[in-house]
């Protein structure tokens, strides 16, 4: 168990600052996702965590204590990679036991702890086969365990899910989620995949060109994001986002109630014309097209048609309003909050 | 469909498949042509002299049976003692060019600027004829005063010493030509596959608390080992037929101390009388003895060496 600490950290490759005087604290026990897209610099945090990537300057803290240039055997973090980087030539079993013989485990202990693991990931089986033998998610599984076998403080994986197929990496997110309950370590994981984020984190960063956008449980980054990048980050489909005058306006796609005209207390409540239609079981998502705008609508309602003309009503408490600068305005920023719901009705 | 129409098809179909089977062999016409031309043919044309007492210029003089092999095995020891050498040679090589290779290779494994201007530099000597190279070395090794590890010698205040002239260097000599000659060409070859290895594994294994060195012995060296198991092969049949640096240095001398099995051959064939035959007995031995050897080494080796 172990609390992570970056206090004013900057990474730069060459004269490229991908991280320029970040803080960031990472609670202990919790499941923190760092997300963001390629290039935002969340694995570079990952790595400094590890040891296998030192900041360029600023402090990485473990417990309070100073970690940023300690060796990483030193670190008591075990971490997952995204192409398993599992020692080819060793077998499942030497693979697990591996870190275990460096650290001197005595035998019976070894014996004792591969067992465990493997039998924890479903690889008793397997222990004696070489890695080229097994899937992809088998594969994995044994990345896992050799991670879990040395009973980490913190556990770092990187987009480990990224290479497995789509069925297998739904499955393998809920035993992460388990796993992570049983341990009650520290798991911080990267991934660019917004709806891996929130399905697992306690806690999601995101990040965007080396800066932090939130860092809030995926409750309040859903409901509240703070920033335009976070709105359409998160979500699927993204947060419709339009202009209103120098500001912008922002809702939902399953925020909104379709209908024939505008409803009453709907205070945006615009018109539109259906472009597609996607039919996708329980919901239906329409892709509307409003004036130069194109908004996407998720909603039970099936009932409209390619070309139909609908209206899309959406209530005050589902629209979230942003400065030219893309900076979230709250109630409580502005004075004058009711003016920005009444300009939206136009 | 009627009978005639059926027929047609399946004549077709037979014509079509002649037609495959004729582009194929076609194809592959070419190179069996040159195997049989330079390969099989000499091979059995080797055999053949082997059984016959003659020269170069009339091969096929007496047959004798296995009276060459009879005079090479149990009468004369001038064989066995080129085998030796030859084994000697071979043992030392391919120790010292496998292990300095890796090591050159690991050394050059980081992506700077002296190790590409490194790479260059262990790679040239590859490039020079082998020819060349040896009349170099006798230059560098002579005795006389412009000999230029003598001229060190001698700074030092120290004798000159006749480096091919005595029993106790000639071999090294030869050794350590070869070996400058051919490291930066497979350390080349070995650089190109520890590259390969994807650095990720390496991280995992600072992770897991590996030193450098296990992390050398557990994780590189068995990633390196198809490319090592082939260069051991090569290494070790090339060395067995190593011929033109001996010629030029030593030709065979001092007495018979660097007197190699091509060697051997050559000075039977060509430079006796009558004992081409010999010289051929002598040729299918080494053909034995290497044959033997490969497959000594995959026997025991190959159930050691990592196929990704």
């Amino acid at each position: 168990m172990a609390e992570i600490e970056f206090k004013k950290v900057t990474k730069a490759f060459g004269s490229n600052k991908v991280i320029e005087d970040l803080d960031l604290t990472i609670q202990d026990g919790k499941f923190t996702v760092l997300v963001g897209a390629s290039g935002c610099g969340k694995t570079t945090l990952l790595r400094m965590i590890a040891g296998i990537g030192p900041a360029t300057s600023g402090q990485v803290l473990m417990d309070g204590k100073d970690i940023t240039d300690l060796d990483p055997a030193k670190r008591d973090i075990a971490m997952v990679f995204q192409n398993y980087a599992i020692y080819p030539t060793m077998s499942v079993k030497e693979n697990i036991e591996f870190g275990l013989k460096n650290r001197k485990v005595p035998k019976e202990e070894r014996e004792k702890l591969i067992k465990e693991y493997a039998e924890v990931v479903g690889l008793s089986a397997y222990l004696d086969r070489k890695p080229g033998t097994l899937s992809g998610g088998q594969r994995q599984r044994i990345a896992l365990a050799r991670a879990m076998v040395k009973r980490p403080k913190v556990f770092l994986m990187d987009e480990p899910l990224s290479n497995l197929d789509a069925k297998l990496r739904v499955a393998m997110r809920t035993e992460l989620i388990e796993m992570h309950n049983r341990m009650q370590t520290t798991f911080i994981y990267v991934t660019h995949d917004q709806v891996e984020a929130m399905a697992m984190a306690d806690v999601i960063v995101l990040m965007d060109k080396g800066k932090i956008m939130q860092e809030a449980s995926p409750e309040v980054i859903y409901r509240d994001p703070n920033n335009v990048y976070t709105a359409q980050f998160i979500g699927t489909p993204p947060m419709n986002v339009i202009a209103l005058d120098d500001d912008k306006v922002g809702f939902r796609p399953e925020k909104i109630v379709l209908a024939d005209r505008k409803l009453d207390n709907m205070p945006f409540a615009r018109e539109g014309v259906v472009l597609t239609r996607e039919m996708l079981g329980s919901e239906t998502q329409y892709k509307v097209q409003m004036g130069a705008d194109t908004i996407m609508v998720k909603t039970p309602n099936d009932s409209y048609k390619y070309e139909d003309k609908v209206v899309m009503n959406v209530a005050a408490e589902d629209l979230y309003f942003f400065d030219a600068a893309g900076e979230r305005i709250r109630r409580g920023d502005v004075s004058n909050y009711d003016e920005y719901v009444r300009r939206v009705g136009g | 469909m009627s009978d005639v129409a059926m027929k047609q098809v399946f004549s077709q179909r037979r014509r079509r498949k002649y037609r495959n089977w004729l582009v194929s062999y076609a194809m592959v016409m070419p190179a069996i042509f040159f195997l049989i031309l330079f390969t099989l043919y000499p091979m059995a044309n080797l055999i053949q002299i082997s059984l016959f007492r003659g020269s170069a210029a009339n091969a096929y003089k007496s047959y004798i049976g296995l009276k060459n092999y009879e005079q090479l095995l149990f009468v004369r020891t001038d064989f066995w003692n080129s085998l030796k050498q030859t084994g000697i040679y071979t043992a030392v090589i391919v120790l010292l060019v496998l292990g300095l290779s890796v090591v050159f290779a690991v050394w050059m494994q980081d992506n700077r600027k002296l190790n590409s201007i490194a790479q260059t530099v262990f790679f040239t000597p590859h490039l020079v004829a082998s020819i060349s190279c040896a009349f170099i070395f006798q230059w560098l090794l002579s005795k006389e005063s412009s000999g230029l590890f003598n001229t060190v010698l001698r700074a030092f205040g120290l004798p000159s010493w006749n480096w091919l002239g005595e029993t106790s260097t000639a071999m090294g000599c030869i050794i350590f030509m070869n070996t400058w000659k051919s490291i930066g060409y497979y350390a080349l070859i070995i650089l190109s596959s520890l590259k390969s290895i994807p650095l990720e594994i390496y991280e995992a294994a600072r992770l897991d608390s590996s030193t450098k060195m296990r992390t050398f012995w557990k994780i590189t060296l068995p990633m390196l080992s198809p490319q090592l198991f082939m260069l051991l092969i090569t290494i070790t049949t090339g060395s067995f037929k190593v011929f033109d640096s001996v010629r030029i240095m030593t030709e065979g001398g001092p007495g018979n101390s660097t007197q190699m099995l091509c060697l051997y051959i050559y000075e039977y064939a060509f430079k006796r009388n009558n004992s081409l035959g010999m010289a051929s007995a002598a040729g299918v031995l080494l053909m034995v003895v290497l044959l033997l050897i490969t497959l000594l080494d995959f026997g025991s080796l190959e159930k050691k060496v990592h196929y990704q």
